[in-house]
């Protein structure tokens, strides 16, 4: 059995009394690619925004490569209204770490609602994704002692551009780049962080029958070049029962099932809830 | 970034040097005294200042209205530490020519002023830059109000003097470089301008900018938004207080009392007028700006006769009513300002094919 990367354990999320995320525990393992699917609003970028620390969970922990990145419990006010099961498990835990130092952990992002950096060029955006490794501090960069740390960044950065299939596209402002271009320039970015595990958040939305197709096949070569752990949200069914070693299914907060690509589509609690109803 | 090619640096640097030739050149036929120069020296001082506004406002996006807070500080230490020992017991009169018994050189005592400015930036920053949403603006100009005070105050007169002038320090007469006395300001905010520059296109500036754009994704690219956000308004502060500084060197004399928030405001235009987030729009507005203030747009506040007809509305204060007038249509119409984001080096030259302009 290979190595746990990332683990979710009774991940409760309010929002007040609206519950997104109820009681939610998962474990994805070194080398998987692991879809997570469910209809809108079921919780599924909340889920990602709790393991990037953008979210303190109300309630749960997150391991990351078996080191909490992030506990809670509810407490305060939460407490009265908290929904999920068993308040007390994590009572002794508090863990909160900021987006970036997640990142720097080696856990990178791609976003639902793509958010590159709007006045930067395609180049710019990948090159500002290497800072987090930078070995400089702001007077050595100020006078470019840096020189050569910041050529390796710039020769890396059109590397991943490269490899995405944007290297022409290079210095064109990122957002007067087509849907599909900039949701792999936003893989890209992600991955010039250097990560192991790599969470995207619907890639494919947006995108053509055809660069959905291409794209389960990228998904599976970068897992192989860069050594990583990919855990996908996604609707295009044929990508996810494609590329997927395990699929989690939630809906209204609640993991419904889990199991390989055949399992879940002889689920009748899936087809039930998901795939016969609303054909996305 | 894009990097510059060396025959585009050359250029630039030898515009620069132009500009000094031309600055000499200016006051050695208009005279010292001159509106001509007067407006070159206080426009250099005001351009250092505005662009270091727009590197926390424009490049950053945070949005700080403590600017001429930081000045004070900055003119306060300057002047403090630099009136000549024989003049304490005249300039600190009411309190027995004071309590600091010892001057600094000129450019030390300018550097000080700097530091002090972006230490108490740091200790502003650290409790509001943690917050999410923007306070800073609030604490800053919070800031800026107590500063001034707190210089007044009777009991720190024998470091302040009180709500008494400040005076007889070094001036810009007193820096004279090949017998001109615009070459200095010139000189300091020049470099300091291509100190910010050089942060503005390195990895950090780059940071900067992407905390701009979306503060969600930096830190999801693993940029520490405190750190960050505390470096840049650090950064900002520090050559705020060195052009406050340059400031009580234009003005022969610093009151508290001049630097109210309505000078930050002035300077927020010059940033806005030369377009956010451009460095050399920032030093073109700051020229423009006190060429209209002091000299071009004077005529509005004097009375002015045709023959024994008496020309309507000019007389005083009619200046700023223009002056009104003129930031509201471009803070309506022009709101990218005289460049926008770009800067006058990298505009792409005519003719040249789009495409063609790759990465070096
Ligand atoms: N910041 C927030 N504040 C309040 N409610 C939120 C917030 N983020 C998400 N939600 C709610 O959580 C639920 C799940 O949303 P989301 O995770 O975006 O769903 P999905 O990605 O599966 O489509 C929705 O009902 C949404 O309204
Ligand atoms: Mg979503």
């Amino acid at each position: 059995m290979s190595r746990n990367v990332l683990r979710l354990e009774n991940i409760t999320m309010q929002f007040g009394g609206v519950v997104a995320i109820n009681d939610l525990s998962m474990r994805i393992d070194e080398g998987e690619i692991v879809a997570l699917i469910g209809p809108n609003g079921a919780g599924k970028t909340t889920a990602f925004n709790c393991i990037t620390g953008v979210y303190e969970p109300t309630n749960g922990a997150v391991y990351f490569n078996d080191k909490v990145i992030a506990a809670s419990h509810p407490a305060g006010k939460m407490k009265r209204m908290y929904a999920g099961s068993d308040p007390e498990k994590f009572a002794g835990m508090h863990v909160t770490m900021t987006p970036d130092h997640i990142t720097r952990l080696g856990i990178a992002r791609t976003f639902q609602n793509i958010r590159l950096f709007k006045s930067q060029t395609a180049f710019e955006n990948v090159l500002i994704a290497t800072h987090l490794r930078r070995k400089s501090n702001i007077f050595t960069a100020m006078f470019r002692l840096n020189w050569q740390e910041e050529k390796r960044n710039r020769e890396r950065a059109m590397e991943l551009l490269d490899i995405v299939g944007l290297k022409d596209m290079a210095g064109e402002k990122a957002t007067s780049l087509p849907y599909g271009m900039q949701r792999r320039l936003e893989i890209a970015r992600a991955l010039a962080t250097e990560p192991s595990l790599l969470l995207l958040d619907e890639p494919a939305a947006g995108m053509n029958p055809q660069e959905t197709l291409e794209l389960g096949a990228f998904i599976q070569q970068i897992k192989k070049d860069f050594n990583l752990t990919v855990f996908v949200i996604e609707h295009h069914m044929d990508l996810v029962m494609g590329i997927s070693d395990r699929i989690y299914v939630i809906e209204f907060g609640k993991q419904i099932a889990e199991g390989t690509p055949a399992e879940i589509q002889n689920n009748q609690a899936v087809i039930d809830a998901y795939l016969g109803g609303n054909d996305e | 970034m894009k990097k510059m090619s060396k025959t585009r640096l050359i250029v630039c640097l030898a515009a620069v040097l132009l500009i000094y030739v031309g600055a000499w050149f200016a006051e050695k036929s208009a005279g010292t005294n001159s509106m001509l120069v007067t407006v070159l020296k206080k426009g250099a001082v005001y351009a250092l200042i505005a662009v270091s506004m727009n590197l926390l406002n424009g490049f950053t996006g945070l949005f700080s209205l403590g600017q001429a807070g930081f000045m004070l500080v900055g003119a306060y230490v300057y002047a403090v530490f630099t009136i000549p020992l024989k003049r304490h017991a005249a300039v600190y009169q009411y309190y027995n020519g004071g309590i600091i018994q010892f001057e600094l050189p000129l450019l030390v005592a300018l550097i000080l002023a700097g530091l002090v400015a972006a230490g108490l930036a740091a200790l502003v920053g650290l409790p509001v830059l943690r917050l999410k949403s923007d306070y800073l603006a609030i604490a800053t100009l919070g800031f800026a109000e107590i500063i001034r005070a707190v210089v007044q105050w009777d009991s720190l007169g024998p470091v302040t003097n009180g709500s008494n002038l400040l005076k007889t320090y070094p001036t810009f007469s007193s820096t004279k470089i090949l017998g001109s006395t615009v070459l200095f300001p010139f000189i300091v905010s020049g470099v300091c301008i291509g100190l910010i520059l050089l942060i503005i296109n390195s990895t950090y500036g780059r940071a900067f900018k992407a905390i701009r754009d979306d503060e969600v994704a930096a830190e999801a690219m693993g940029i520490n938004l405190f750190h960050h956000k505390e470096l840049a308004f650090v950064i900002s502060c520090f050559f705020a207080g060195i052009g406050g500084a340059l400031l009580a060197m234009f003005q022969g004399t610093v009151q508290a009392n001049s630097f109210k928030s309505a000078m930050t405001y002035d300077i927020l235009l010059m940033v806005v007028i030369g377009g956010m987030g451009s460095v050399s729009g920032s030093v073109i507005a700051s020229f423009l700006y006190i060429a209209c203030s002091e000299w071009w747009l004077r005529f509005l506040d004097n009375e002015q006769f045709i023959g024994s007809f008496q020309v309507p509305l000019l007389r005083s204060g009619f200046r700023m009513v223009v002056f009104s007038i003129v930031i509201m249509v471009v803070v309506l119409f022009f709101r990218r300002g005289i460049m926008g984001d770009r800067e006058l080096w990298n505009l792409r030259l005519p003719k040249k094919k789009k495409g063609k302009e790759g990465l070096k």
